[in-house]
């Protein structure tokens, strides 16, 4: 048998990537990126409309998932339910997050306050939550086409974001999806295997 | 003669709830008994059976809910909540590889897809003759595994078995000259019903939730649900029982300690909390070897649209696999289409319209899922103190192993070209898709290692295995061949940890095996083990 986990085999800075930890890679890539990027952080904000109050999710970490919401998934065009009205996405979202460790949603509160200043250097000092629609679905596709922790951030947040609005039945119509059927098909729930004979 | 009587469904299971109703038990509980299981999936529940068949007085403390089948809703969003580890979102250290695992009573057997595999006999060889583990010769171990495989209906998937998704596999296979064949699974007259990630409420999937729990409670086994064991109890280098944590399920709130004293302690929690309850145990290591080695058997999922519908979603999840490049290479490729939610952890696929574009053509696509076998470079370990350290999973891919992940994802989409997909999605952190199959290798190049192969190709691991490696030498395995860990008496592992070398097949079968082994171990070593000294 051999060693299979040897000393770190990359020389210099990229070594002391190997021992970072989940929350202290996030933390210190996320942080750089917060500092190259909010540099010029605007301190105006215009009038918002303050979203429902949420159990688990900061009013700005709402209005940050809102407007992905309205990006990510323009339903209304495209004859699905309404990603607001009918499938409560962000509520579901709110749920999700309520089931998070600390960890998680420490992170999460990191990612989403990062996503929200990201866009000041190359969308005039706007928050990506006060981009218009146009602007901000042009955000989106720049950061999903970013560095690798842009692409990180914006894949983890738009996991979110569509896995709570594509799981609820409600939009399965349009998918042409059966959802569960066991019932529907009066599939016969057989219980326990037989015990195996000596 | 004794009469056992299987219940008709379900298992008993105390839980949280029943410690906090029953005043008798209070905040703190302890409890006596000969063998203490930690861990409740494939290798747990299998010990736990062999030992309680063999009259052994059996407690398994299982950290996840009981979830019993009769609930399943056949709604992934669901069950991903209740039984999955973390909601599914259990990641390595980079977040960006996923580690998907159930944490109920049953384990992941309740979540899989009940894809059955042996490895190769060549590989099984090996072991036993270089690695001085004879219990793994083909010839000796054939018989087990056949042993595993009636007790669990496991069957070579028949036509009616075979979906729309991997008709096309088997068409690209055709034309490809690749070798295919139907997917050995243990499922028991499979209602087709496409839902195996979510739980099978019909109790056709053979998993541990319908076979090995009942089986064992019914020889007398309890089970504890809800149940965190914090470490492992040492007295004298020997284990004698483990402390737990009992928890509510759905707040964490603790609602008891427990103690339980026993004479053989089996850890099966699989191979991420095997090692970091050793670790948190402070068990002796003189190897350095707990929780290194580790394999994830990486997969991407190629996605594939048709110009004509498909469903490939209806029917049973896994139909068929490539076999081709099992051997020589290490790859494994399995047809596949899950529920439209799983498609958002399989690629990006663009966003607002295009996004709403591509989840409109779901019943034109099909899935082939492409594993590779990796060096097994991978860690677990625990960092902080008992209470409130964390768990670190450390495993990006190496050059070498992101060149076998892309050159899998080529493989996967020439195959779906050859069955006449117009569009194949890869699986990247950025958007891309091929319509010939001769852009292709210009799309791949945009698919680059970059920094440590972190958020470039978007990589699941259903299997990892080899944190607890078994071997004859204490310097450089965890346990020995009858998987009683090194230099502690009484402590056994029973799960993928155990596996000595990365391997190409799905780990479930072999899992089982082991464990049988280790349960069949324990009793020949009755005498040194337990206090009765009965065989």
């Amino acid at each position: 048998m051999h060693n299979n986990n040897p000393g770190p085999d990359e020389p210099g800075w990229m070594s002391g990537l190997a021992p970072l930890s989940r929350r202290g890679f996030l933390r210190t890539a996320l942080l750089g990126a917060a500092a190259l990027s909010t540099g010029c952080a605007s301190l105006m904000r215009r009038g918002q409309v303050a979203p429902p109050r949420y159990q688990h999710l900061s009013e700005d970490d709402a209005l940050v998932l809102q407007q992905l919401v309205r990006v990510l998934l323009p339903t209304a065009e495209h004859g699905l339910p309404s990603s607001y009205s009918d499938v409560p996405t962000l509520q579901n979202i709110d749920g999700m997050v309520g089931q998070m460790s600390d960890q998680t949603r420490e992170l999460l509160g990191l990612g989403l306050w990062l996503f929200e200043r990201r866009p000041m250097a190359s969308f005039q000092f706007s928050r990506f939550s006060r981009l218009d629609e146009p602007q901000a679905l042009r955000y989106v596709q720049a950061m999903q086409t970013g560095n690798f922790v842009e692409r990180g951030l914006m894949s983890t947040l738009k996991t979110l974001v569509c896995v709570n609005y594509w799981r609820d039945a409600r939009t399965w119509p349009a998918l042409d999806y059966h959802g569960p059927v066991t019932e529907l098909w009066g599939v016969r729930r057989l219980g326990n295997a037989p015990l195996p004979q000596a | 003669m004794r009469i056992i009587n299987v219940p008709r469904e379900g298992v008993p299971v105390f839980t949280a709830e029943d410690v906090r109703r029953d005043p008798a038990m209070g905040r703190r509980v302890n409890v006596k008994t000969e063998v203490v299981v930690v861990g409740s999936g494939a290798g747990g529940a299998m010990v736990a059976y062999e030992l309680a068949k063999a009259g052994r007085q059996v407690l398994v403390l299982e950290s996840g809910r009981y979830y019993p089948s009769a609930r399943f809703t056949e709604h992934l969003g669901d069950t991903m909540t209740q039984v999955y580890r973390e909601q599914g979102s259990q990641f390595n250290s980079t977040a960006d590889v996923l580690f998907p695992e159930g944490q109920c009573i049953g384990g992941s057997t309740v979540i899989g897809a009940g894809v059955m595999q042996r490895p190769p006999d060549s590989l099984l060889q090996r072991w036993a003759n270089e690695l001085s583990l004879p219990q793994f010769a083909p010839a000796t171990v054939a018989s087990v595994f056949a042993e595993v495989g009636r007790e669990q209906f496991v069957h070579l998937n028949e036509a009616h078995e075979i979906n729309a998704t991997a008709h096309k596999v088997i068409k690209g296979c055709e034309k490809m000259g690749f070798s295919w064949k139907p997917v050995a699974r243990n499922v028991r007259q499979c209602a087709l019903t496409g839902h195996c990630l979510a739980g099978c409420l019909s109790d056709r999937k053979m998993s541990s939730l319908v076979t090995y729990l009942p089986w064992a409670a019914a020889y007398g086994a309890r089970l504890f649900a809800d149940c965190h064991v914090s470490r492992v109890l040492l007295r004298g280098g020997r284990a004698v029982g483990v402390e737990a944590v009992v928890r509510d399920p759905q707040t964490g709130a603790e609602v008891s300690r427990m103690r339980v004293d026993a004479e053989v302690v089996v850890v099966a929690g699989g191979a991420m909390q095997t090692p970091l309850l050793l670790q948190r145990s402070q068990i002796p290591d003189s190897s350095g070897q707990i929780g290194r080695n580790m394999a994830v058997q990486p997969f991407v999922q190629v996605l594939a649209q048709y110009e004509e519908p498909l469903y490939g979603f209806r029917g049973a999840l896994v139909g068929v696999e490539i076999d081709e490049f099992m051997e020589s290479d290490g790859y494994m490729f399995f047809s596949a289409l899950a529920e439209p939610e799983q498609l958002m952890v399989q690629g990006e696929q663009a966003a607002g319209a295009e996004h709403i574009e591509f989840m409109k053509r779901y019943r034109h696509l099909a899935g082939l899922n492409a594993f590779a076998l990796d060096e097994g470079r991978g860690t677990v370990s625990w960092e902080g103190d008992l209470e409130t350290g964390r768990k670190v999973i450390s495993w990006n891919p190496s050059q070498a192993e992101f060149d076998k992940l892309k050159h899998g994802a080529a493989l996967a989409a020439r195959v779906f070209f050859a069955a006449g997909a117009k569009r194949v999605h890869m699986p990247s952190f950025r958007p891309l898709h091929v319509d010939s199959v001769f852009e292709l290798d210009h799309t791949l190049d945009q698919i680059s290692h970059g920094l440590k192969g972190m958020y470039s190709l978007r990589i699941n691991s259903f299997s990892a295995h080899g944190t607890c490696r078994m071997g004859t030498d204490r310097f450089q395995s965890v346990a020995n061949p009858q998987g009683e860990v090194h230099d502690v008496k009484g402590l056994f592992l029973a799960d993928a940890s155990l596996l000595p070398e990365p391997i190409p097949a799905a780990p479930h079968w072999t899992v089982q095996v082991m464990a049988k082994q280790v349960a069949r171990n324990i009793l020949a070593s009755a005498s040194g083990l337990f206090l009765d000294g009965n065989a």
